[in-house]
């Protein structure tokens, strides 16, 4: 048992919140009431290496390991949660998948762009009737000589204004169980066919771009395909595992941020002649929500450090997920509490941590899907152990 | 017998080093580093004689450093020099050619057996530190005053080959530099102030007071609110006003070493056990949000 | 050909306290290489690309600035690689001893064109390391640069004194220290990071440590007596009508400016 960062982890975490504080913090509130996605914050954000976390170097990423990327993204959305998301979308969603699935020649052609962030990437499997059920997905890639064609719509896509290599699910086949009939490709923006749609206004995280990707006969070559034919379900679902730990971190990041906020607001706000932090109505809050931060802390850490080391991982991380989740919201709830009526206007920061906190408990499946991967798991162990 | 080095670059002051240089006993050598008018000026400062290095009209003082370094060598003796950015680099040659110890902020000096005992404030002045030195000793005193009007002393001039620098321009910037340094009041502002935009409600307040407006590290380092040459503390401007406002100050000794000579302090913090509060004058235990504005308009209702 | 940046690895200045007894505490400051430090290093990367130079940091200080946390951090600001002298009796040390075993340092180097140093992190404000580093050596020294351009064996050197904006030429060798914004401070990026731990770093033993004074006595100086009049702020109107009203029998809110 080592609760102890390595040199290089707590160099990331100072540096990174170094950078957010300096870089990102200042244009949060702007962002979120303009409901603007930051381009301008991209390049400086391949500058850092936040858009590489997980390419070799040999790619021109920072090949770093997975606690330190849930590091990096924490602080990230300690400050911002938009930006979290961002580098979190890219990262575990885009990068990942063709890290892990893509054949040497595709990892080539794309990754040093990716990290350089030149080619952002976003993940394409919600449809508008397939959210938590993705093996409802309507979109299809009919396989033809030389490649596939595909079409339908996707909705809700991170980063989809912006990003220039998307990974698409869509099913190359209706024969067999549901889940085989999946594939997965990669798809430039640029391909004929392809069109982004306008984004929805949204409650929180609101300049992430998130607009529905439409395909219309488009024409995808063979090499186009990441991974195997009918492997996309399987894809899909790790990557989600090792995103649902990113989204987590990004949970804890939110609830840092109200977390400190807070403390700060009660050592300064002044009642009765003194300051609302010597009240114990008030300490009692803050001592909740210190508390919850650190057990979620401890459970993103350990599905990183479980998946980092090559160890089954799908329960920590949706358990880190689900707890982490809902500690967001519910220690950016106190957050505003603890500001009473101040917290419920746009000027303190607590109010954007409350819109922005609900997603987490949504994206990259839902709390209820996590309580069913939980499930699955703890029924399958009690079995195997007996 | 001793005697005791002044750097003097320039015409730089004496006025704090020659009470320094009389308490070791001896004579005392001032070091001009200028031209012939600022070493004649020198002269009368009270010295028994001047040693003038010349220097033409593109050399800086510090190009004479080596030949500071040699002279104090060739007789050893505790030099002294004030906190110019000059005749910093002057000591610290001769301090590396005597092998000597730097002491900033000297305010005493006794002979001891066999060496010298020296008081110094430390940190900006939070606390003093005597030291004990056997051998030679190099003193940075704030310079003080000009000193004239003493029977002129021997000018020595020694011609002599500088270090290889050479100015190329000097453009004498008149615009909007911080005064902080002279100004009578000083309105400072510390991390208790939650936005950029907020300084509006401070710079009023400073122009009502017709003070200065100054901050704290983070502000003017971190967040950038402020320019550098605004920030009070140990490594920023130490100042000494008649007033000194802080505002949302918790007052970390980084910083409140640069403000502790203030003939006023007043605090307005949130923190009644902020360190800040046992430095204060005038304690104001509440948000500054609601005591600027206050301030403000009180100020502009009685002139 | 070499570019040096002298560092060091202490407490940060902001988080120490004072104790009652005039001693200053450290041991709440973490240790860090200090911003002003951190835009050396940065300013010395930029000449060591103009000049083609390798650009080493060099540091002497206590057995704690030789841990692979502190020459990490150093390298992750952009150095090629370090030299460091760590032992008890650099702990701490005043400007002399230090200088003097940072110019061990960098003759040991060999080919140095110019060595660039913090204005005032290395000895908490004295700003006085990089003068007897410059003394030691016999090299041209001018504090306070705010920029640099590096042409051949001559460098161009800006700064900004009291009384305006100085342009000099400077033959190299050199020592220069840097003034606090000659360059952007820029957090290290995560490749910085991690190759920081695959740069060298040689340790270099101190035969002998330059002369230092002996601390005898430490204690508290108080300020001028501080009065500690509380003003009760309940009503900020009246509280601000109390202040003033007090700051103007003190004497110090007359429109001239008082008593200067």
């Amino acid at each position: 048992m080592d609760f102890q960062l390595t040199d290089e982890q707590t160099m990331i975490r100072d540096a990174v919140r170094q950078f957010a504080e300096a870089e990102v913090a200042p244009m949060a509130a702007e962002i979120d009431r303009e409901h603007r996605t930051p381009l301008e914050i991209i390049p400086r954000l391949a500058e850092q290496g936040l858009l590489g976390m997980f390419v070799p170097a040999e790619y021109g990423g920072a090949a770093l390991d997975q606690l330190s990327y849930i590091i990096a993204v924490e602080e990230l959305a300690r400050v911002c949660a938009t930006t979290s998301v961002m580098v979190e979308a890219h990262n575990s969603l885009a990068v990942w998948p063709i890290l892990a699935y893509g054949t040497d020649a595709q990892k080539e052609a794309l990754l040093p762009a990716m990290a350089a962030g030149e080619a952002m990437g976003a993940f394409g499997l919600t449809e508008p009737g397939a959210g938590t059920d993705v093996a409802a997905m309507t979109s299809t890639a009919r396989p033809v000589d030389d490649g596939y064609i595909l079409n339908g719509q996707k909705v809700f896509i991170t980063g989809g204004g912006y990003a220039k290599t998307f990974v698409v699910f869509a099913k190359t086949t209706s024969e067999g169980p549901a889940h085989r009939q999946i594939s997965a490709f990669i798809v430039d923006r640029d391909t004929a066919g392809f069109s982004v749609g306008e984004g929805e206004r949204k409650m929180g995280i609101r300049a992430s771009s998130t607009p529905p990707l439409m395909f219309s006969d488009v024409y995808l070559p063979k090499d186009a395909l990441l991974g195997r034919e009918g492997q996309g379900f399987e894809i899909a679902m790790k990557t989600l595992d090792g995103g649902r730990i990113g989204i987590a971190a990004q949970g804890l990041g939110i609830a840092q941020g109200a977390f400190e906020a807070s403390v700060d607001y009660a050592n300064q706000r002044v009642q009765f002649g003194r300051p609302i932090g010597s009240l114990q109505a008030i300490q009692w809050i803050l001592a909740d929500m210190s508390t919850d931060i650190e057990a979620g802390r401890l459970l993103t850490d350990r599905a990183a450090w479980l998946e980092g080391n090559g160890e089954p991982h799908a329960k920590a991380a949706a358990q880190a997920k689900l707890f982490c989740g809902q500690l967001a919201s519910r220690v950016a709830g106190q957050a505003i509490q603890v500001h009473g009526g101040n917290g419920y206007t746009e000027a303190y920061p607590v109010e954007r941590a409350y819109r922005d906190a609900k997603i987490t408990e949504i994206y990259e499946g839902t709390n209820e899907v996590q309580r069913l991967v939980i499930a699955k798991q703890v029924l399958t162990e009690r079995r195997v152990g007996a | 017998m001793t005697n005791t080095y002044i750097l003097v670059p320039g015409s730089a002051p004496t006025g704090g080093l020659m009470p320094i240089a009389a308490q070791f006993g001896g004579t005392t050598t001032l070091v001009v580093i200028g031209d012939r008018s600022q070493a004649e000026a020198a002269a009368e400062s009270g010295a028994d004689r001047v040693v003038w290095f010349p220097t033409g009209s593109d050399e800086p003082a510090e190009a004479f450093a080596s030949a500071v370094a040699r002279l104090v060598a060739s007789e050893p003796g505790p030099v002294l020099a004030g906190r110019d950015p000059a005749s910093r680099v002057l000591l610290g040659a001769a301090a590396a050619a005597l092998g000597a110890p730097v002491i900033v902020g000297a305010r005493e000096v006794n002979a001891v057996a066999d060496g010298y005992r020296v008081t110094a404030e430390v940190f900006g002045g939070i606390a003093l530190r005597t030291t004990e030195v056997d051998g030679p000793v190099a003193l940075l005193v704030d310079g003080g005053a000009t000193v004239d009007g003493c029977p002129p002393a021997p000018v020595i001039e020694q011609p002599v080959v500088g270090l290889p620098i050479a100015q190329l321009s000097l453009q004498v910037d008149k615009g909007a530099v911080a005064h902080l340094g002279s100004a009578a009041r000083v309105v400072a502002v510390g991390r208790g102030l939650r936005s950029q935009d907020d300084l509006s409600l401070v710079k009023e307040l400073a122009t009502a007071l017709g003070a200065e407006l100054g901050c704290t590290r983070p502000l003017a380092e971190g967040l950038d609110w402020l320019g550098r040459d605004r920030y009070i503390g140990i490594s920023g401007q130490q100042i000494a006003p008649e007033l000194y406002l802080a505002l949302g100050i918790s007052g970390q000794l980084q910083h409140i070493a640069g403000a502790r000579r203030a003939d006023v302090i007043v605090a307005v913090n949130t923190d009644e056990k902020a360190p800040i509060v046992a430095e204060a004058d005038y304690l104001l235990v509440g948000d500054l949000y609601d005591v600027v504005p206050a301030l403000t308009s009180a100020m502009g209702a009685t002139p | 050909m070499i570019v040096a940046v002298a560092y060091k690895w202490a407490g940060d200045a902001q988080d120490a306290v004072v104790r009652t007894d005039g001693t200053v505490d450290f041991t709440r400051a973490k240790a860090v290489v200090s911003d002003y430090d951190a835009v050396a290093i940065a300013v010395g990367r930029k000449a060591a690309d103009a000049l083609g130079a390798e650009l080493v940091g060099i540091c002497v200080g206590g057995p704690d600035a030789a841990t692979p946390m502190a020459t990490k951090s150093a390298l992750s600001r952009g150095l090629d690689r370090v030299v460091v002298s760590a032992e008890p009796g650099l702990g701490g040390s005043g400007p002399t001893r230090t200088a003097l075993a940072l110019a061990d340092l960098v003759k040991g180097l060999g080919d140095v064109a110019v060595v660039f140093a913090g204005d005032s992190s290395i000895d908490l404000g004295a700003k006085m390391v990089p003068a007897v580093l410059g003394g030691a050596l016999g090299w041209p020294t001018l504090t306070d640069v705010a920029g640099i351009e590096v042409v051949g064996a001559q460098t161009r050197v800006v700064r900004t004194l009291g009384a305006g904006v100085q342009e000099l030429k400077v033959a190299l060798p050199a020592v220069l220290a840097v003034a606090t914004d000659a360059a952007a401070l820029k957090a290290p990026g995560m490749k910085d990071v991690m190759a920081a731990a695959r740069k060298p770093v040689a340790k270099i033993e101190v035969t002998e440590l330059g002369p230092e004074g002996d601390i005898v006595t430490t204690a508290p100086l108080d300020g001028p007596a501080r009065r500690g009049i509380k003003i009760d702020c309940s009503d900020p109107v009246s509280a601000a009508n109390q202040l003033i009203e007090s700051l103007r029998a003190d004497g110090v809110l007359t429109p001239a400016g008082g008593r200067r």
